[in-house]
């Protein structure tokens, strides 16, 4: 025994000796041959990946180092603020949406864009390189590059959120994409009488349109479902009292008992009617016409209506609506957390994102719209030519109400849930759920139950019918004679 | 004092086992023991039972247990009717061995990629996806795990007692429940503990084939430590980890009492 041990206490000697050694290498590499790393956190599907190599080049003039990105991507805020909060990630870059970037700010985990400017400026960084911060909206007055209307709705969402020494939320981030929600549907099987009759219902089945029955994705995220489920009950008048006179961004951010179980009965209710849950092949299955309406964001939305385009007929196979009654206003923005390790290279890629050029071309990319202003946009040849490059008419770009919907009061920004998270996800475990153990379950055991009780007492009768007592055959024909 | 140590650090049989042990600590006992401590933790690490409370309070969570569970022993039982003749005829043919090897060739194929190529097929011949699918899913992924304990104990079955029988008058049927079938059980029983200790945990195969629509016990953890969860997470995995101990000692139980040749694969 106390040879194992000792063998083990020097393995694990030798392993801690290691381990240090093998990091050291890795810092080696940085530092002296002249290479940096940023390592950046963002969503599935949501950059023109060529952008990366530019920025690669781009730092490399500027610095003179060269740069080696490290992109992962995740599926949903929640996936990534576990990781975020936890202090698991090591990244220098993430890219939350307005209700996370406020978690994380609240808890602490995000660094003012302002303070990581100063400090580059103060040690002398930025005197080294030429490179403009002029279109980053946290360094800038009016905004800089960004939409101005959208960083409004911003600013007054969070106005009274503060960090812990009192700076405004959006000093810590950068818009990078928005939109809405709403309904990506099937222009053969959904009409847009029934969208504009029924609303939020088509995604409950409410008009019973037989084709629609059980072909509609729900997102397989909380948020998301939550506040279909809400604007749903508006819609509808299923709202329990009190709560009527509720604006759109108030009821989204509503997380009362009351409501929790308002929106859990509808949400049940819908089970019956939908195909399922995802978050990820939404847009593939409208274009394969598995299903025929999907709860999307706008970019995903825009991004498959596009590509649902019959060159023979000249129509589009899907189209996109957002109810009237009101829609969530979503956004997302560059943050850089605590445990960056490159400034330098988090904040230049900030700012190469908040180009026209590299914005457009995210925005032809992945469907999404971008968060550079649209006179900015207009302006900038480069970006008229890209436009042109890609057989895009200009005015129908910029003038498609998918793409830049009005904003205004029907529009709510999520806000965070606070503690009140857990309730709601105890909500959406049991809506997911259903009701009970599926009776095609009980009728599976009952029927493999059956035909085992079936088998054995067939074996029974069968031996008991072989061993029973019989008469002497020979005694039978004599008597027939 | 060098000269010393170096002669207590000979290489013996042993020491070959010391990787293993320490990987077993670090990728087994601390999640364990990780797994433990946050499951008495409130989300300000405080000392709390408030977990114990939510899980075993919600109606939900215990018919999401119950649902897993029924699944898991449908699942076994399938495996089992299907899987039993197989590796009874495969034993009994020459060419047995290849037949087997065709039988768990699927298994060579990531399980993910099978799963969503099953999910194709059946969105190509137009079924909806919900509990038949789920069930299918998982008697396809998990019926090799049945048929090779199987067919390993089938084929070690002495002939000579099924021919005894057979000698002393016994009809085919006979034959094979009072021979054949005891002899078996020890197969039987690690098949079953095979196939049922993996579906009664598995998730993702039921959230692919039914959209996410059916969820299981797996999904149920895995969404509370997605979003964050810890606490509750980790019971939720206690109590499957207890499942597991018991359904084993079960099976032990049973296979200690069969009188049988204790000879399987696995």
């Amino acid at each position: 025994m106390k040879k194992s041990l000792k063998l083990i206490l020097v393995i694990a000697i030798i392993a801690c000796l290691l381990l240090p050694l093998l990091s050291a290498c890795n810092k080696s590499e940085d530092g002296a041959s002249g290479t940096d790393k940023l390592v950046i956190y963002n969503w599935e599907d949501y950059i023109d990946s060529s952008l990366l190599d530019e920025f690669t080049e781009l730092y490399k003039a500027t610095t003179g180092r060269s740069l080696d990105i490290t992109y992962t991507t995740y599926d949903t805020n929640e996936t990534m603020m576990t990781k975020v909060l936890k202090g698991d990630a090591n990244v220098d870059l993430i890219c939350p949406s307005d209700y996370a970037i406020e978690k994380l700010l609240l808890a602490d985990c995000l660094l003012s864009q302002k303070d990581v400017y100063a400090e580059l400026q103060n040690d002398g960084t930025l005197d080294d390189i030429d490179f403009e911060f002029s279109g980053m909206s946290s360094l800038n007055a009016n905004w800089g590059n960004i939409d101005a209307e959208v960083m409004d709705v911003i600013s007054d969402t969070f106005s009274e959120v503060k960090s812990k020494d009192g700076k405004p939320y959006t000093d810590f981030m950068t818009p990078y994409m928005w939109g809405t929600l709403g309904i990506l549907y099937n222009v053969n099987v959904v009409s847009e009488e029934e969208l504009e009759e029924y609303g939020w219902g088509v995604l409950w089945n409410v008009q019973q349109n037989e084709d629609l029955e059980n072909k509609i994705l729900m997102k397989d995220s909380v948020r998301d479902t939550y506040a279909a489920s809400v604007l749903y009950m508006k819609e509808y008048d299923l709202l329990p009292d009190g709560y009527q006179n509720y604006s759109i961004g108030d009821l989204i951010n509503c997380t009362d008992d009351a409501m929790l179980k308002a929106s859990e009965k509808v949400l049940t209710e819908q089970r019956d009617h939908i195909s399922g849950y995802e978050v990820d092949f939404g847009k593939d299955d409208m274009l394969n016409e598995i299903v025929y309406a999907d709860f999307a964001w706008s970019g995903d939305a825009l991004w498959a209506v596009e590509e649902s385009y019959d060159e023979d007929t000249d129509e589009y196979l899907l189209g996109y609506y957002v109810p009237e009654i009101g829609s969530n206003i979503w956004y997302d923005g560059w943050c850089i957390p605590k445990s960056v390790n490159n400034k330098l290279a988090a904040m230049m890629f900030i700012e190469f994102m908040c180009q026209p050029t590299s914005a457009i071309s995210n925005s032809m990319e992945i469907g999404y719209t971008c968060a550079v202003a649209k006179d900015k946009l207009m302006a900038d040849e480069d970006v008229l030519a890209i436009l042109e490059e890609n057989e895009y008419d200009t005015d129908e770009y910029f003038e498609d109400e998918g793409r830049y919907p009005e904003i205004n009061e029907s529009l709510g920004v999520m806000r965070d849930f606070g503690t009140r998270g857990e309730a709601l996800v105890g909500m959406w475990q049991r809506a997911k759920s259903g009701n009970g153990v599926s009776p095609a379950l009980w009728w599976c055991l009952l029927g493999i139950v059956g035909a085992v009780g079936l088998a054995i007492a067939i074996y029974f009768i069968v031996q008991a019918l072989r061993y029973r007592p019989r008469v002497i055959k020979s005694a039978e024909p004599k008597e027939k004679e | 004092m060098a000269k010393i140590k170096f002669k207590k650090l000979r290489l013996t049989k042993k020491v070959f086992s010391v990787p293993y042990i320490l990987f077993l600590l670090l990728f087994v006992v601390i999640p364990l023991v990780l797994i433990l401590v946050n499951a008495f933790l409130d989300s300000d690490n405080n000392l709390t039972l408030e977990n114990f409370k939510t899980f075993f309070t919600s109606r939900a969570n215990l018919i999401v247990l119950g649902n897993s569970l029924l699944v898991g022993v449908i699942t076994t039982a399938f495996c089992l009717i299907i899987g039993y003749p197989v590796a009874y005829f495969c034993s009994k043919m020459s060419s047995g061995r290849i037949l087997v090897l065709l039988y768990i060739l699927p298994m060579f194929v990531n399980f993910l990629i099978r799963t969503l190529a099953t999910k194709a097929i059946f969105i190509a011949i137009g079924v909806e996806l919900g509990m038949g699918t789920v069930l299918f899913g998982m008697v396809y992924n998990y019926l090799p795990f049945m048929i090779l304990p199987l067919h390993t104990t089938i084929s070690s079955i002495d002939k000579c007692y099924a021919e005894a029988a057979q000698d002393l008058g016994a009809s085919k049927a006979t034959v094979f429940l009072k021979t054949t079938l005891p002899l078996s059980t020890s197969g039987i029983i690690s098949g079953i503990t095979m196939v049922f200790i993996p579906t009664i945990s598995t998730y993702a195969i039921s959230q692919l084939l039914s959209n996410g629509k059916i969820f299981l016990f797996g999904d149920s953890i895995q969404l509370s430590f997605e979003q964050g969860l810890y606490g509750v997470g980790s019971i939720m995995s206690l109590v499957m980890l207890a499942f597991v101990l018991i359904s084993n000692l079960i099976m032990n139980a049973f296979n200690s009492n069969a009188n049988a040749v204790r000879r399987s694969l696995w």
